[in-house]
């Protein structure tokens, strides 16, 4: 991975971060909403090798602990997207990948989804972290699926036309 | 892919998971560096958060008024005949509103207790990804907001300040999993603590198990050392159940908060406290209701011809 697509592509992380932040946070949304960061970071991953998938994880991860309304310890988001991300590459990459067309990739990116957000409440508490009520847990967990799943079709072809004019020009480069 | 090239993948995941780890133990160790990290982050995405309420504010009052318009059918046929720009400006104006409103209420509370506020609009919705509940005002350390103060709504507590940056502050809400506030009864002046659960209701735990609660009862908070984080005298919400579960050590019941989390759109940090407690001057007013009224009527009978 050169100097020069680390560089385009944290430029575009930095970009859907402050859509995230200062957009998307507007609305408070039913069932928990949706962020934008997790679905493109799992998105670009599921599109990237392993080795460049586990980058993404990290540099996702990174920014979503640099959000100030995230409740951990930093690096716990890191740790828990680099993980998610490395997976969902290793299931996606190659000719003999596991999903198999645009649906399986965005069911895959629902249940990394998920996934992540299940990560997130187990290591939660071992790093003290407070994590509510059952009800209030199953709601979010039920409601980032939905809007994920809602979601994700829309954003997909933005972001894959986005990873492959960057990945494409960077290995031609 | 080649035994080199995997074996480069490998040694790169370990690096970056020990980074990671390196991280958390960094954070839970308190290293002020990353809380830096994260203050430089929040200046630079604030006016971006500024700019997008101000740009969304009537969509977001669109939005929320979505919900009505099965009820109001007359009232949109109306506004379907004025042009854009007016519709605009009702939305807008609507929205100033609300704003305006939940200051008068904020001002009312404020002023009864002799609290001494900085009002501030909601500038951002936390994540919920992170199972927190927080808000993010335009106010910061520039116009006196520090760490650890009180924050009201229109109708009592709000949360309390978790950090505090040069224009603008993160608030953690009062529902918030990791919220925790002393409170009394006002009725029995039995005091607890109340710990938030991710919603509108909380949990109250009771340090004398000897005393009954009722439903209804309300809840003020106590007051911490030099007021912060807590003023005394807030309304915090009232009892809806309570739990008579035989064995437990500690009384416990399920409180309303009186604040609506979902409808914040300014908010108050008190930044000086009061000069002598409030005690129950600002328990909220029960609903009175409103009498029917009776309509008597009395009916002469006209005498009947005789023949």
């Amino acid at each position: 991975m050169s100097i020069r697509l680390i560089g385009i592509s944290s430029l575009v992380f930095l970009c859907i971060f402050v859509v995230q932040e200062s957009l998307i946070s507007q609305f408070r949304l039913p069932g928990g909403g949706f962020s934008i960061l997790i679905i493109f970071a799992l998105s670009w991953a599921i599109m990237s090798e392993r080795e460049v998938a586990a980058v993404i994880g990290f540099s996702g991860g990174l920014l979503m602990d640099l959000s100030q309304s995230s409740s951990g310890p930093f690096g716990q988001w890191t740790l828990i997207m680099l993980l998610a991300s490395y997976g969902i590459s290793y299931l996606g990459y190659g000719d003999d990948n596991f999903f198999g067309g645009a649906i399986g990739v965005v069911f895959s990116i629902v249940l990394a989804n998920l996934l992540v957000e299940v990560l997130f409440l187990l290591s939660g508490p071992l790093l003290g972290v407070s994590i509510g009520s059952f009800g209030q847990i199953f709601t979010i967990l039920i409601g980032t699926s939905v809007w994920t799943l809602f979601i994700t079709p829309i954003v997909l072809p933005l972001f894959a036309k986005l990873h492959k004019s960057i990945y494409q020009a960077g290995t031609l480069a | 892919m080649s035994k080199g090239g995997q074996s480069r993948t490998r040694l790169l995941l370990v690096i970056l998971i020990v980074t990671s780890l390196f991280l958390v133990t960094l954070d839970l160790r308190g290293v002020q560096l990353l809380d830096n990290l994260k203050q430089g982050t929040q200046n630079l995405v604030s006016p971006f958060q500024r700019i997008a309420n101000s740009a969304l504010s009537p969509i977001k009052s669109f939005f929320s008024d979505a919900s009505l318009l099965g009820r109001s059918g007359s009232q949109i046929e109306k506004l379907e005949k004025e042009n854009a720009s007016l519709k605009l400006e009702l939305l807008e104006r609507a929205d100033a509103d609300v704003q305006l409103q939940q200051l008068k209420g904020i001002l009312d509370l404020a002023g009864t207790a002799g609290y001494k506020i900085v009002n501030a609009k909601v500038i951002s919705q936390g994540s919920y990804q992170s199972f927190a509940q927080t808000v993010t005002i335009g106010s910061g350390s520039n116009a006196g907001i520090a760490q650890n103060m009180t924050v009201l709504s229109e109708y009592g507590i709000a949360g309390i300040v978790k950090e505090v940056y040069p224009n603008s502050a993160l608030i953690q809400l009062a529902s918030d999993p990791g919220f925790r506030i002393g409170v009394r009864i006002v009725n029995s002046q039995q005091i607890g603590f109340l710990s938030g659960r991710g919603e509108r209701s909380a949990v109250l735990q009771l340090l004398d198990n000897s005393t009954d609660i009722n439903e209804g009862d309300v809840l003020m908070s106590r007051g911490s050392i030099a007021n912060r984080p807590f003023v005394p005298g807030v309304p915090v919400g009232y009892i809806t159940t309570v739990d008579n579960s035989a064995g437990t050590i500690a009384q416990s019941a399920t409180v309303r908060y009186y604040t609506d989390f979902s409808k914040l759109s300014v908010l108050a940090v008190v930044v000086g406290g009061p000069k002598s407690n409030p005690g129950d001057a600002l328990v909220p007013q029960k609903p009175q209701p409103i009498p029917t009224p009776t309509v008597t009527v009395f009916v002469t009978p006209t005498p009947s011809p005789t023949n």
